[in-house]
């Protein structure tokens, strides 16, 4: 039977990425669990007059 | 001289957690009579507006901004408003591992991840969970307000890689002995759960654990997985993944009320199920149980446990916890100093699994009860903040919880309703919920103890017994202690019971005792 990405999670338990409250993190980390944090930020707003430009020469 | 003011911070990004503890530390500053620290989104624009801010000056504040809006004396207000960067700046971070930039420079630093945990505001959840799909990783999102047609279209992406998404709004999961999000310290074992509510699969796994018998997995959908729209896809792929676990002897699913035509999905793939099953529909009356099912399906919760511990072959641990237990003098106890008047029950619920549940078995005894969340018969409150009659109030819904924290991370609206409860004669029952684990209050019976002493001062000075009734949901392997969580509610008089489910009854047979005492 072919091992499917969610069956490799199960069997070696969660290898994480956090995004959002830090605390998500730290309680995984307290529990031996490896994990990197993402210090996130929201993307910059999009120029929309850049973008029209964009569309235009595109 | 009174003011209101704003400072609006552009492209500053802090989340919501650390701000609502900035707020809290501004409201606390001498001269300060109301805080709010928000990103500039339309729905926390509208607040401050509703709070008596100035509309166009907020208007200037784009969503990538940060607003920082006090009210008070005005020269509290100029004080603190000019040095505000200050109160933004956040404490060292308590993490040993490695920090990223972004999901892309995580992926890089760390190739074998195999799980992505997302909490980052709604508007931009989807695009980091497809992300993370495409790189191969499952997903565990807890943020809320992702579209349907997002949730969708997640779901059946990852279904086609072989992962999963649990969520949006997912609160809690386990995975091989780890917590994520808000979960209960519990041991590891062979019965495997699917729920589509986050509240419940902390409710079942710390039962099963607090029975002796432990969790393989735990997987959490979102509360929206079973609807029609959405059709289930996350249940299906978990129930896959535990038939196909090794460790896992048997399967639960828990989950309030599934659409029509996903039900009867759910059903089919459970029939075909090579390992046994047990699962408990929340709210669906037993007349509407599914005829086709060949498992066993319960009323509540702690039906659901018992059945899964028959199924791997546990029993004995179980009786004392989950079967009825004779309270008949516990009972007479609490009703024998109870004033005519009083025969209505009034529930404040930090878990919304407990409200509805709740709500089931007040029905089942033909109560009738007013609710912000009610079940299918039940009232809906014109007020969330007034009860009438019998009302069982989710404090974690939506319109509790925009600006502030959760009720199971902070209990500021619980303790303060408690009180208000109190005041109408007509109320004999109490009826609470506490919920440990990771990233739960650090002591939730110590936040409301007070508060429950003083409204039971205040019931006995006016010539009534108030008697309040709990569960706490938790192990004795939790930070918070099981064991002293409890005591400290035993110390303040109130009635203790392992689960919502049998505090939920014991509410109900106070009031049906009433009922008999006033004929």
């Amino acid at each position: 039977m072919k091992m499917t990405d969610l069956q490799s999670l199960l069997k070696a338990g969660p290898i994480a990425i956090n995004l959002g409250l830090e605390e998500f993190a730290k309680s995984l980390q307290d529990q031996g669990a490896k994990v990197i944090h993402v210090d996130w930020a929201p993307p910059p707003p999009v120029d929309e007059e850049m973008e029209d430009l964009l569309d235009k020469l595109l | 001289m009174s003011t209101r003011e704003v400072s609006i911070k552009k492209n500053r990004y802090l989340d919501s957690v650390f701000l609502m503890a900035v707020a809290q530390r501004l409201s606390e500053q001498p001269g300060i009579e109301d805080a709010a620290a928000v990103m500039g989104s339309a729905a926390n624009k509208l607040i401050l507006v509703k709070m008596g801010f100035n509309e166009a000056e907020l208007a200037e504040a784009a969503q990538n901004d940060l607003i920082v809006a006090l009210e008070g004396e005005t020269e509290a207000v100029n004080g603190l408003l000019s040095d505000v960067e200050q109160w933004l700046v956040r404490p060292k971070s308590a993490l040993d591992g490695a920090m990223a930039l972004s999901l892309e420079d995580a992926w890089e630093q760390q190739e074998t991840s195999n799980l992505v945990v997302i909490s980052v505001p709604g508007e931009y959840a989807a695009r980091e969970a497809r992300a993370a799909l495409e790189h191969g990783m499952n997903v565990f999102l807890f943020s809320d307000h992702v579209s349907v047609e997002d949730e969708v279209s997640l779901k059946q992406k990852a279904s086609e890689a072989g992962l999963i998404v649990m969520g949006p709004d997912c609160g809690t999961a386990i995975i091989a002995g780890t917590g994520i999000g808000f979960a209960n310290v519990v041991r590891r074992g062979s019965i495997g759960v699917v729920a589509s509510s986050g509240t419940g699969l902390q409710e079942f796994t710390s039962l099963v654990h607090r029975s002796g018998a432990g969790i393989s997995h735990g997987f959490g959908t979102g509360g929206r997985d079973l609807s029609d729209s959405v059709g289930g896809i996350s249940t299906l792929t978990a129930i896959d993944a535990l038939e196909k676990d090794p460790g896992t002897q048997a399967i639960a699913v828990i989950s309030k009320p599934p659409g029509q035509d996903t039900l009867e999905r759910i059903v089919q793939r459970l029939n075909r199920c090579s390992k046994p099953v047990a699962a408990c529909f929340l709210g669906l009356e037993s007349a509407n149980w599914p005829s086709a099912a060949r498992f066993e399906i319960s009323a509540t919760i702690d039906d659901v446990v018992a059945n899964s511990l028959l199924l791997v072959g546990k029993t004995g641990g179980s009786a004392t916890l989950l079967l009825p237990v004779k309270n008949a003098e516990r009972l007479e106890k609490e009703v024998e100093r109870m004033n005519s008047n009083q025969k209505y029950v009034r529930g404040l619920f930090a878990g919304g699994t407990f409200c509805y549940q709740a709500q089931q078995i007040m029905r089942d005894g033909g109560v009738a009860v007013h609710s912000n969340a009610p079940l299918e018969g039940m009232t809906m409150l014109d007020d969330e903040n007034a009860s009438v009659k019998s009302t069982l109030v989710d404090m974690g819904a939506d319109e509790f919880t925009v600006g502030v924290p959760h009720p199971m991370i902070d209990a500021t609206h619980r303790r303060k309703r408690i009180l208000d409860e109190v005041q109408d004669p007509t109320v004999a029952v109490l009826l609470l919920d506490f919920i440990l684990g990771h990233n739960a209050s650090t002591d939730p019976v110590g936040d409301l103890a007070e508060a429950i002493v003083e409204a039971k001062r205040q019931s006995s000075e006016a010539g009534h017994y108030l008697s309040v009734v709990a569960s706490v949901c938790g192990t004795d392997e939790d930070p918070q202690g099981l064991e002293k969580q409890e005591q400290l509610l035993r110390d303040t008089g109130v009635v203790v019971f392992p689960s919502n489910a049998q505090a939920s009854q014991f509410a109900r047979d106070i009031l049906s005792k009433r009922m008999e005492v006033s004929k």
